[in-house]
């Protein structure tokens, strides 16, 4: 096989070329082998030659097959074939090279096409060397095949990787992947495995670059749209002010649906560190860099140590943004501060405010002014307590539309797991075409509002705000109740002169049971569900790690509190307001004894100031120095009361007082047995109910006891 | 056909090394039509070969391409720094190149060893050349010639910051090769510029002769319009590495220095700028901007911009000049405005044809003196000065009267023309809403005494008691237009006024560079005037505002002239008395007959003029206030809700306006019934 070079080999090339003829089948063996060897060794190349000859393959891009001269030795052919692949893998890999390494593909392309091109740089050396020894006339067929061998394995299996990534568009995330599960398919093959594993490194360096910038500097530097998590540019952080449904903190940075298989496992950590990052330079916060000694840098690590780097920058980077949100922002103040407005952990300035702001709450929703309400309000809170409260200016208040109930009842949902849970979307938009029932009043429907400013959002957001109303609006409506009954006595007071005891008992009797209901009702609300609440939730924010874990316990702290106020009971808020309405409904039919009581002493007055004009009064005063006439009017004033009781007797029967209070009585009894009764069947559940339903018991006793009287 | 034969490998592969240097060989030649290199058609090659050769040849075609391209830009008709910078760096790369061909040449002599002959026993052991091993050789060169030719097609017609972009954007690539290379050679592009910029930073000059570096300075905009209009970012030439922010931090630093240089005649920058640059020690990499680059940048600007801030405090002092104009231009300082107002007051009620400036800032002198400004410092109130705008026909001296303060240079950049206009705007608005207070208490000067004097005669009671009627109203029409005159200058003076100087101050001291001072100032005049009703959005509303003044200031002349009718009538009632007591005394009947009733007639002519009059004054102002009113609810632009609050805090408006929907109008006014009857 040495005993012709190349030299021979062109010269036979020569003479074919010159008789014109084709086909290398009228060689002796011998000659045909050096031509053919000569070849190949183009071929491998990647080039064309005179009988092995490259046909692109019908409809494969890049790809293409090597036909052999018909007219070849046959033996020498079949040598030939089992080269032929070798070529043809180099093809492959040489297009992907090429095609892939233009800008537009990616970076993750670029680095594997770059480490390809590596490859072959080597491969080419190879086929450089057997030349040589091709030219020292020592490379037969067979020697080329031998030689051969190690890297058509190599570059074979590279070419089916190549092939599936141009077949199927793989680009990024998606061509790591490839690379990385055949790395894993191929576990038995040592060589093969290491080669793999070696251009999953290179392929993920650009990777890793950016994953750099995102963990330390929350920067996403992806020109090609690579990178695992993706910007989401349309949603606004003041999204979350004002809309219900703001999806700033969750949707705004994205993973995208295709993530290298490596960072799987700390995809969410990877996004929510650059997340974090990100609110705090939104705060205007400068980022807290990697330390000085720090190595930050993450590519070609091993999986624990990469773990513990992604870990301590994610660790930072929730630390940083607690810090802002905990101790720039004074988050907690900020929550203390609206605890005392909504869950009325300082209820002075509520008295204050609903002392003067009566008259204005009594208007139906439509002619309330919100100005003169707001006004108000701030008066009551710069004189009360509150004004102590360094956030207490950003207190505002509304009113809503809607009654407290028929609002939750729109926006409650049944969740997923079967508890209820909140859903705003229909408090998003207005429903004019409801209309506001008319019977409501500004006491229904007051609210109270609160400014809260980024990056406070984050945790205090509209929905979250909407929950602390939920709760206001349904103590302030007890407290309403309260104070009416409150009044009732007052009344009571002020009538027992006239009425005499014995009328009055019945009164008394359901005027105290109504206070004592709804005195435990809030008092099991405030201290039994918000204070402990509130303190766990204070203690557990202490030990919390990130805010997302502050967001959740408040999230949690308010669901919770919700909850257990029955505010997601809709069966036992409706009886809870049935027996309000009992309350209120006595209290009305009280207090309009009153005028109807006392009027004859105001018309008597009225009318004795009109007969004998404004001289009347003053003798009675004048009068009192003499003797005589001041027991005459004593007798009279005694005359004069008698009358009163008369006609307070009168007016009492002629309103029908007594059918009308044992009227309240009756409702209020068969509510409260109804409200024991859901309570009670409804603890089987949840526990708490029992609670409740046992200090109401007490009032249920009331009834059964008062029944008998 | 037969000379090609003889064509050897080796002679091909000198053929190749040479069309690599863009030169012509025996065998391969360069084709301006097919425009590349191609082999002769005599030489007959295998096919491998052949296309192995035109495979090389490309690398020859690319660097004819590059190299005219440096030559153009090194020639010396090509002047801008930063293609000169481009072009050196290509110009090295291709030295490089030069020299492996050289090496390569020295190869190609080596004979290829021949059949038989053991490796290493030829001359040249393994190290001749072959086409095939020339690939191997020639792969490097050819990624690096390709991508020089991308650059040179994709960047090489830009310029300055443009060109250091364009490379950048060309950086972003996955391939560690051509990132290392684009980064090197954007690291030597970008030298003009980081000198460019470390001048600017540090020494303020711009020396930019070909429009290449992203500050553009305008020479011909003098010392007043430095700061504002004479250097910009020039966004096309600002390289996309540099972060808007940091663009605009060096735009300022620079600025400072020639604003401190050119306004201020302070030559302490050059001490900042010293610390600056001690402060950031190491060689300028732009390729890292959060690096050196950044240090530098913010160490010069903190530091100027502190100097900067500093003298505008300490030596032009900014405080105090904004507290004066607050003080005149505002009417802060009560005393000396009300003390002016009664002494030019005579004076402005003249045509303003016959108002003499001069004597005008006489009287303001003498109101500086006679009140609490005369302690003002001295240079402040030399800055005061009278202004008579242009004045049309009819015009009083009231509409053409007005302050102005002058503030010099360096202090115009803030308080340019356009800003001092505003003022004006401001100031004519409160000085009507001054004039028309004053006007209200000088009626009631006239009111309260009087009020005594009508007392429900002897004589005509009919009369008198009408009378008595007749200014009563008046008196409730006086002091409901009070009323809303003092509400609105309280929301004016208090709400809008004092909290804006409130934050205005806030926002000075945590100023730090003159941008936010100057951006502080302008939120300062815009919150004024917006709240002060005489933004844009607000015109119809302040339009009915000032025919609600003109209004006012016709019921104050008619309340005089009222007055002076009731005193009339009074003093012909006390002759007419002393008429009939002293004919009584003498002994005659007391009133004759007819007289009585020509008296009576002629009071009651005048006191139904009176009762016309007023009807339509507070028909007027009735309607043009509810106009107002109902304009104010739907002002959502500026918080308004307070003012429209306190106008009708008990609710008088809302009572009135309710019981008018009830009541046809006509009877709301019995006065004007009676007129018509």
């Amino acid at each position: 096989a040495s005993s012709s070079g190349s030299r021979t080999a062109q010269e036979g090339k020569r003479s074919v070329l010159g008789t014109g003829k084709s086909g290398v089948g009228k060689y002796s063996s011998a000659v045909q082998e050096l031509l053919l060897i000569d070849d190949l060794l183009y071929a491998m190349g990647g080039a064309d030659g005179e009988y092995v000859q490259a046909r692109p393959k019908a409809g494969k891009l890049g790809e293409v097959v090597f036909n052999l001269d018909e007219s070849m030795d046959l033996s020498l052919r079949e040598l030939a074939k089992r080269i032929l692949p070798l070529c043809e893998s180099y093809h492959l890999i040489a297009h992907f090279v090429e095609v892939r390494w233009h800008y537009k593909h990616g970076l993750v392309s670029h680095a594997l096409a770059a480490a390809l091109r590596g490859l072959l740089q080597d491969y080419l050396i190879m086929v450089a060397q057997l030349e040589h020894q091709f030219r020292l006339g020592k490379l037969s067929m067979q020697g080329l095949l031998f030689y051969s061998q190690p890297m058509m394995d190599a570059l074979g299996m590279l070419a089916s990787v190549v092939k599936t990534a141009l077949e199927d568009r793989l680009y990024g995330a998606g061509l790591l992947n490839l690379l990385q599960n055949k790395a894993s398919a191929l576990a038995g093959d040592k060589a093969a495995r290491a080669l793999l594993q070696k251009l999953v490194q290179d392929a993920r360096a650009p990777y890793f670059r950016i994953l750099e910038r995102w963990v330390y500097g929350g920067e996403i530097d992806d020109p090609y749209e690579e990178f695992l998590i993706q910007e989401k540019k349309d949603f606004k952080k003041e999204g979350l002010r004002d809309d219900y449904r703001a999806g700033f903190w969750r949707e705004h940075y994205v993973l995208r649906s295709e993530i290298p298989a490596f960072l799987a496992a700390t995809a969410e950590t990877i996004r929510t560190t650059g997340k974090y990052l990100n609110a705090i330079r939104e705060c205007g916060e400068q980022i807290k860099g990697p330390d000085a000694g720090e190595d930050t840098r993450l590519h070609a690590l091993a999986d624990r140590v990469f773990l513990e780097r992604i870990n301590l920058a994610h660790m930072r980077a929730s630390q940083q943004l607690l810090d802002v949100l905990l101790q720039k922002e004074n988050l907690m103040g900020r929550l203390r501060s609206m605890k005392h407005y909504f869950l009325l952990d300082q209820g002075d300035f509520l008295v204050h405010f609903m002392d003067i702001a009566r008259d204005e709450l009594r208007l139906r929703p439509a002619q309330i002014s919100v100005e003169k309400l707001q006004s108000l309000l701030e008066l009551a809170l710069r004189t009360s307590v509150c004004s102590a409260d360094p956030f207490h200016e950003d207190l505002t208040c509304d009113v809503e539309r809607q009654q407290l109930i028929s609002q939750l009842h729109s926006s409650l949902r049944s969740g997923p797991d079967g508890r209820p849970v909140l859903d705003f979307t229909s408090l998003a938009e207005p429903g004019p075409s409801e209309g506001a029932p008319i019977n409501i009043s500004g006491l229904d429907t007051f609210t109270l509002d609160y400014k809260v400013r980024w990056p406070l959002t984050l945790v205090i957001s509209r929905r979250a705000l909407t929950k602390y109303q939920f709760i206001f609006r349904h103590l302030f409506h007890c407290k309403h109740v309260e104070r009416q009954l409150c009044q009732t006595w007052q009344v009571h007071q002020t009538m027992r002169g006239l009425m005499g005891f014995t009328l009055m008992q019945p009164s008394y009797f359901l005027c105290q049971r109504m206070l004592h209901f709804i005195q435990t009702y809030q008092h099991y609300m405030t201290f039994e569900v918000l204070e402990p609440k509130w303190a766990t939730f204070e203690s557990k924010v202490a030990t919390a790690k990130t805010v997302d874990e502050v967001i959740a316990l408040h999230d949690e702290f308010q669901d919770s509190s919700l909850k257990e106020c029955m505010l997601f009971w809709p069966q036992i808020l409706k009886r809870v307001e049935k027996v309000k309405r009992a309350c209120i409904f006595y209290c009305m039919v009280t207090q309009n004894l009153v005028p109807a009581v006392s009027l004859p002493d105001d018309d008597d007055e009225a009318e004795r100031g009109s007969a004998s004009g404004p001289p009347s009064r003053r003798p009675s005063v004048n009068s009192a120095s003499s003797g005589g006439a001041y027991a005459d009017f004593r007798e009279q004033h005694k005359l004069r009361r008698e009358l009163a009781i008369q006609h307070a007797l009168q007016a009492a029967e002629d309103s029908g007082i007594e059918a009308k209070i044992q009227e309240a009585e009756t409702a209020f009894n068969r509510d409260m047995m109804d409200l024991v009764v859901v309570l009670n069947s409804a603890s089987q559940d949840e526990p708490y109910c029992a609670h409740l339903a046992q200090r109401l018991q007490g009032v249920g006793q009331g009834i059964a006891e008062f029944g008998m009287i | 056909r037969h000379t090609d034969a003889q064509v050897s490998e080796q002679d091909l592969v000198r053929d190749v090394v040479y069309t690599c240097q863009g030169i012509d060989g025996k065998h391969i030649k360069f084709d301006a039509k097919a425009d590349g290199f191609v082999i002769t058609d005599s030489v007959r090659l295998p096919r491998g070969a052949r296309l192995l050769i035109l495979k090389l040849c490309e690398l020859g075609w690319l660097y004819r391409r590059i190299r005219t391209y440096v030559s153009e830009r090194l020639s010396p008709a090509s002047l801008e720094l930063v293609g000169q910078a481009f072009g050196s760096a290509l110009q090295q790369e291709l030295a490089d190149y030069y020299r492996l061909m050289a090496v390569l040449e020295a190869q190609v002599q080596q004979k290829a060893p021949g059949p038989g002959e053991l490796a290493g026993q030829s001359t040249g052991g393994g190290s001749y050349l072959s086409l095939r091993r020339l690939a191997v050789w020639l792969a490097e060169p050819l990624l690096r010639m390709r991508l020089m030719a991308i650059l040179v097609d994709n960047c090489g017609s830009l310029k300055g910051g443009a060109l250091a972009s364009a490379l950048h954007m060309h950086r972003q690539h996955g391939d560690p090769f051509v990132h290392e290379f684009i980064g090197q050679l954007l690291e030597k592009v970008c030298l003009p510029l980081l000198e460019m910029i470390r001048r600017w930073v540090l020494e303020g000059e711009l020396d930019d002769g070909y429009q290449e570096f992203f500050i553009s300075g305008d020479l011909s905009v003098g010392d007043d319009g430095l700061w504002r209009d004479c250097y910009k970012v020039r966004q096309a030439m600002l390289p996309s590495f540099i972060s808007p922010e940091l663009a605009h931090r060096i735009l300022r630093a620079g600025k400072s220095i020639n604003f401190l240089r050119g306004c201020c005649q302070d030559e302490g920058w050059a001490e900042a700028t010293d610390a600056a640059a001690a402060a950031a020690p190491g060689a300028l990499s732009l390729t890292s901007p959060s690096g050196t680059l950044g240090t530098l940048v913010e160490a010069a600007d903190q530091r100027i911009s502190a100097r900067l801030v500093a003298t505008i405090f300490g030596r032009y002092r900014f405080r105090e000049h904004c507290l004066a104009i607050k003080q005149y231009l505002l009417l802060g300082q009560g005393d000396f405005i009300q003390y002016l107002m009664d002494l030019i007051g005579p004076d402005l009620s003249q045509p303003a044809g016959l108002v003499s400036k001069f004597k005008l800032a006489g009287l303001l002198e003498a109101a500086v003196r006679a009140s609490n400004a005369q302690y003002d410092d001295s240079a402040t109130l030399d800055k005061l000065r009278v202004k008579m705008l242009e004045h049309g026909d009819g015009d009083r001296g009231w509409d053409v009267f007005s302050l102005e303060y002058q503030a010099a240079s360096p202090l115009s950049t803030v308080f340019t023309e356009a800003v001092m206009l505003r003022y004006l705007r401001i100031f004519n608005f409160l000085w009507r809403l001054k004039r028309v207070e004053h006007a209200l208490s000088a009626s009631w000067k006239v009111m309260k005494p009087n009020a005594a004097v009508v007392k429900p005669g002897r004589g005509n009671q009919e009369s008198a008691k009408t009378l008595a009627d007749e200014l009563r109203r008046c008196h409730t029409l006086r002091n409901e237009m009070n009323h809303f005159v003092t509400n609105l200058q309280y929301y004016i003076m208090f709400e809008v006024l004092e909290c804006s100087w409130s934050d205005f101050l806030a926002e000075v001291d945590a100023a730090a560079d003159l941008d936010a001072l100057i951006a502080a100032h302008d939120t300062y005049l815009d919150t004024i005037l917006k709240k002060s009703l005489l933004g844009e959005r607000s015109q119809q509303l302040c339009k009915r505002l000032f025919t609600i003044f003109d209004t006012v200031l016709r019921f104050k002349g008619f309340a005089d002239r009222l007055y002076e009718i009731v005193r009339d009538i009074q003093h012909k009632q006390r002759r007419r008395e002393a008429e009939v007591s002293a004919r009584t005394g003498a002994g005659q009947w007391g009133s004759l007959g007819g007289e009585d009733e020509h008296h009576e007639s002629l009071v009651q002519e005048q006191l139904d003029s009176i009762g016309r009059n007023l009807d339509a004054i507070a028909a007027e102002y009735s309607s043009l206030l509810e106009g107002f009113t109902d304009q104010l609810l739907v002002q959502q632009h500026v918080d308004l809700r307070f003012l429209s609050f306190r106008l009708d805090f008990s609710e008088f408006y809302t009572r009135q306006r309710a019981d008018r929907a009830s009541t046809p109008l006509k009877l709301r006014w019995p006065g004007l019934l009676g007129g018509q009857l």
